[in-house]
Order: structure tokens, then sequence, then C-alpha cells
């Protein structure tokens, strides 16, 4: 797996309610050929989300990403590929919804968006913010223990 | 001198049929015209006024139209979207008086002579749709046919549903004991306390609200996670999710109770209001428009280039249309329907006129031709008009329903999946009273023709 790189996906509370959306979620991150290194379901809570969000304090929308992130249960998952990052960001399409479903109707945005703000999936945009988004999320995650998977 | 002129004019193997029109069909028993006049006349059968017809379509995955979803395996006729509009059973069975549509689930309020006045079908994660259980602690997440949610009634029998109302994961029901609020509620979009990491998949609990400081509610709209009520004097209250503002109470927090809104509307009569998204229309007894929440796309039209605002907003754009009697709210983009039965769009998408996804801070008038305004029927006019998050709906006071938008999942019912991009109608077998929009799923409640 020499190469590889690790990305941090989440799904966002309003597709983890839908049974049917997370179901078709899921697909197609698997027929990306993206490996799901570590998941798990949890609520995020407001300290958590304001140490992962702190690059937009200070913004209009920072109260609705934090108080829409702690409402539910979130998917947490570590996927690896090669060029991962990029190739997960292209998936999932703009950022904005209302946008996304007419510039890039196919991509996760564009089919699970709900809003803005519910925005179905996120994914880290550098290496850098990668490991540091792992390691609020998933403190016990070792790199090596996927190289030497 | 006629039938020389039709010699000249019309083909010959036209003429050799033209003689059955001229003289009517020939019958094997001739009918004696004396005696026809003494038959009797007998009235074709008409359908009960409360007979209504119910009709679903849009996305089958997630139950909320009643269609039990198919493996491909078990079944050969297995799809995933229902194309066109689909009149499904339940219907038939009840008296369907009111409905709502949820992000992925379906609502009925129904005229019964037992208890069971509410039925619920589609997604049930955060039990918007009552606690429904397979064995005791598994309780079901998806629901496929409708099922009754049992409200606790003082009078469970002669109780009437007024209205019910759904938003992505919370379901308000109001009746004349009273609002009974249940679902999620993470924002407070249930009219209740807050508590943290509340398992509402496993919850049971039904919120009742029975009146709000002394005065009757008399409506009801669910946002996508906040509330609004309307009191018998006009008063908007609200509750939920405050953070694009939405709940109009001049802050961007949640808000856990029923609050009452002021600014701009707090010496009006509020007769309607709309909310779909995160903003919210609301108009008065004199036919002006109000706004507050979300204002990215230029929803609420405001020319201080704000993003957000908390406080309802008197909309002065739209006087220009006239007195409004109806309006919707979108995700990005807003309808209202003025007097004359005349559509007004503006917000971001596909609004309605034109090919492309296109943004206006100005009342764009849709051309009244496009709802079957014609020559052939001049008295057609636009009476409603109802919004999902990406598509829009609107009918005519001829029962006809027209759609637009964004095509997710075949919501429009038009027979395909691609984007409408002006309003087309719907083939519906039946007089379209009231039209409820979903995020992929549409439910229109019917007349049958003769009546």
């Amino acid at each position: 797996m020499s190469g590889a790189q690790q990305t941090l996906a989440i799904l966002k509370p309003h597709v983890v309610k839908n049974p049917f959306s997370l179901s078709r979620i899921k697909n197609i991150i698997l027929n990306a050929n993206f490996k799901i290194v570590h998941l798990k379901r949890k609520t995020i809570d407001l300290r958590e989300a304001e140490a992962f969000y702190g690059e937009h304090k200070g913004k209009f929308f920072y109260n609705r990403l934090v108080t829409f992130m702690t409402s539910g249960p979130c998917e947490l998952m570590i996927l690896t590929k090669e060029n991962a990052i990029q190739e997960w960001r292209q998936l999932m399409g703009p950022t904005k919804v209302f946008r996304a479903q007419f510039e890039a109707p196919d991509s996760l945005r564009g089919q699970f968006g709900l809003s803005d703000t519910r925005n179905a999936t996120h994914g880290s945009d550098s290496p850098e913010s990668a490991m540091k988004e792992i390691e609020i999320f998933f403190p016990e995650f070792r790199l090596e223990t996927v190289i030497n998977f | 001198m006629s039938k020389n002129l039709r010699q000249l004019v019309l083909p010959s193997n036209f003429l050799r049929f033209s003689k059955r029109y001229l003289h009517g069909p020939k019958r094997k028993y001739p009918v004696n015209k004396e005696e026809a006049k003494k038959l009797p006349v007998f009235q074709y059968p008409v359908s009960k006024s409360s007979y209504r017809r119910v009709f679903a379509w849009g996305n089958i995955h997630t139950g909320a139209l009643g269609i039990p979803y198919t493996d491909k395996e078990q079944r050969p006729d297995h799809t995933h979207f229902i194309k066109y509009p689909k009149r499904i059973t339940f219907g038939e069975k009840h008296e369907v008086t009111t409905a709502a549509c949820g992000f992925g689930f379906t609502v009925f309020a129904v005229n019964s002579q037992d208890e069971n006045k509410v039925y619920g079908m589609g997604i049930n994660t955060d039990s918007q749709i009552g606690y429904h259980e397979v064995r005791h602690g598994h309780p079901l997440e998806i629901i496929f046919i409708p099922k009754p949610i049992h409200l606790p009634f003082k009078n469970p029998v002669e109780s009437k549903v007024l209205k019910v109302s759904a938003g992505r994961a919370h379901l308000a029901i109001l009746t004349d004991e009273g609002l009974f609020t249940l679902g999620n509620n993470a924002y407070g979009q249930c009219g209740r306390k807050i508590i943290p990491e509340e398992n509402y998949t496993m919850s049971n609990y039904i919120h009742h609200i029975s009146d709000v400081e002394g005065e009757n509610i008399i409506d009801v709209e669910c946002g996508q996670d906040h509330s609004l009520i309307l009191t018998e004097k006009g008063k908007v209250y609200s509750c939920g999710w405050g953070a694009d503002g939405q709940t109009g109470l001049g802050h961007y927090d949640n808000a856990p109770e029923f609050t009452r809104v002021k600014g701009d509307i707090e010496g009006e009569n509020i007769v309607k209001f709309a909310s779909r998204s995160d903003f919210v229309l609301a108009v008065n007894d004199k036919g002006e428009v109000f706004g507050w929440g979300n204002t990215e796309y230029g929803q609420l039209t405001l020319s201080d280039g704000s993003q957000q605002v908390a406080t309802p907003t008197h909309m002065k754009i739209l006087e220009q249309v006239g007195k409004v009697k109806s309006v919707a709210s979108g995700g990005s983009f807003c309808l209202a329907v003025n007097e004359d039965g005349q559509v007004f769009t503006w917000g971001y998408g596909l609004l309605g006129v034109g090919p492309n996804a296109q943004q206006s801070r100005e009342p764009i008038h849709i051309p009244d031709t496009l709802f079957g305004r014609n020559d052939f029927q001049p008295n057609s006019r636009v009476e409603e008009v109802v919004c999902g998050l990406f598509n829009a709906a609107a009918v005519t006071n001829l029962g006809d329903l027209y759609a637009w938008g964004r095509n997710k999942n075949c919501c429009l019912g038009l027979g395909n999946d691609k984007d409408q991009y002006f309003p087309l109608k719907v083939s519906l077998g039946g007089f379209v009273k009231k039209m409820y929009c979903g995020v992929d799923h549409c439910i229109a409640v019917c007349e049958p023709f003769c009546m």
C-alpha cells in the first residue's frame, strides 16, 4: 500500500438518519475503490466540533455548521486509496448543494445534499488537515497499521 | 348544389364514409323518437362528496409512497422510482382529509369512525411517524405500508385532525384538542426542551401543546428543522433551529419552546405562511409578504446583501405584483400567486422561465399560458403553489397540476427523469384539490371528476 493516502470522511447526521441514502453512499464509496480503514458512528460533541471547524470561526455559517454537526450521530470513516484526498473531494462535489445539483448532479452532494449546510459529506482538504482531523476523532489510529496491511 | 360542391372538393374515398356521417349510424332496430321521449332518464352514478383519490409518485425506496419495495430478483416489475402519478389504495379505503410529505415519509389524516386518525409511512429513524416495533425493543426504521399513529387524545373517537405538517425528521399534527409533535427534537423543533444525546429511534414520546398564551392554534407549518404555528388572532410563534434566523426571534440560537415572532409582523394579522427549507414567507390579510431566515440566494430580496435575517422583514419589492394570495418557499427560490392567479418567482435555481439555473432578486412573472390560460379555458388561474426543496408545483382552479424544477428521483411525475425548465401539466386522473411536496416524492389529494 505504498503511496496510499488517508482522508477523513464524515457522513453528516441527516444522511445517517436515512438508511436508503446511507447504503447508496457506502456503495458509491466502495465502487470507487476506496478502502474503509476505520468506521465508527458517534455523536460529535460541541468541543470536538469547535476544534474541527476552528478555521471557520468568525464566519457567518460557523454557528449553524457546529449546531448541525452536533445534532445527531455521524458516521466517521478513514478512507484510503492512492490520491485519496483529491479523489474523495472529486466524488463529493462542490460544497454548496444548491449549486452542486446543477454543476455536478452525479456527485454525492448533488444527490444527497438537502441544503448548503446539510451537504451530506465532509472530506479533508490537504494531507496536513487530514492528519489533524483523524487525530481529533481517531486518536488510537496508527498509520503503520495501514502501511503493513 | 352543396352535394356537387362536395364532390368537387373531397376525394372519392372520403365520400364513401361521409354518407354515414350525414345520415347517422345504421341501426338494426330504428329508434322511435316518440317512444324515446317517454323513457325514464337515469342518473349516472356519482361519487360521494367525501371521496378522495390519492396519487403518489417519486422515490419508492424510502417507503413514503406506501408501495413495498421489491428486490430485482423477487419481482420482474421491480422499479426504483414511480415516474407517473400512481393511485394508491390507501385513498380508496380511507377518507383522506389532509396529508403531509416529510423528507422520505408521508402522513395522512383521515376522517374515521375509530381511534385511528393519522397514518404514517416511510422513514421512521427518529420515530417521526410514531413508535412501531416488531418485537420489544426493536423499532422499525422504515415502514412500507400506512400504519396508524396513536395520539394521546382525550376523546379518541370524536377528535378531528385539522392539519398535518412534516419537516425533515419531525411531525406536527394539529387537532381540535391542540397540537401534537413527535420526532427529532435535536434543535427543539418539537417545542420541548432539548435533551442531549436523546435516542429518538427508541422514543415513544408525543408532545402535546393545547394552546399558546391562551389562544387556539389554527395553522402549523414545519420547515426543515423548525416549526411555526399561527394563532386565531394572526400571531406567529416559532421554535427549533435558528442558525439561519429561520425562527425569526432576533437571534441565531435554538429555540426549544414556541416563542412569539415579532419584528415587522408584530401588529399584522398573518393568514398564511410557508417554509420548506431554512427561510419563511408569511402573508398578512392585506396581501403583503414578510420574510425571514436564510437569504444566501436572494430569496428575501434584501438590498443590503446580508445572508441571514433573524427578524421578520417586509418585502417591499413584492408590492409590484399586487395582492399576494399564496406563497411557497423552496430550498433556494420562492413562489407567489396574486389575486389574478399570476405566478411570480425569484431566488436561485430552475425558476421555470428558461433552460438554465438562474438567479433573480426581482420577481419574474411566469407566463399564464404555461399554466393553461388560453382561448379554450380563459378562466384558468393558479390557486395555490407548493414547493419541494428543488422542485415546484402549481394547482389551478380547474384541478390541473403543473410541475417544474429538478426532477430528483422522478418527483415531478412527468414520466421521465429529466429536469423540467418550465411548468408542464402532470397527467392525473382526478381534480387536484391539494398538493404536497417532499424532497423526493409528492402526494396529490384529488376529487373524482364526477361528483
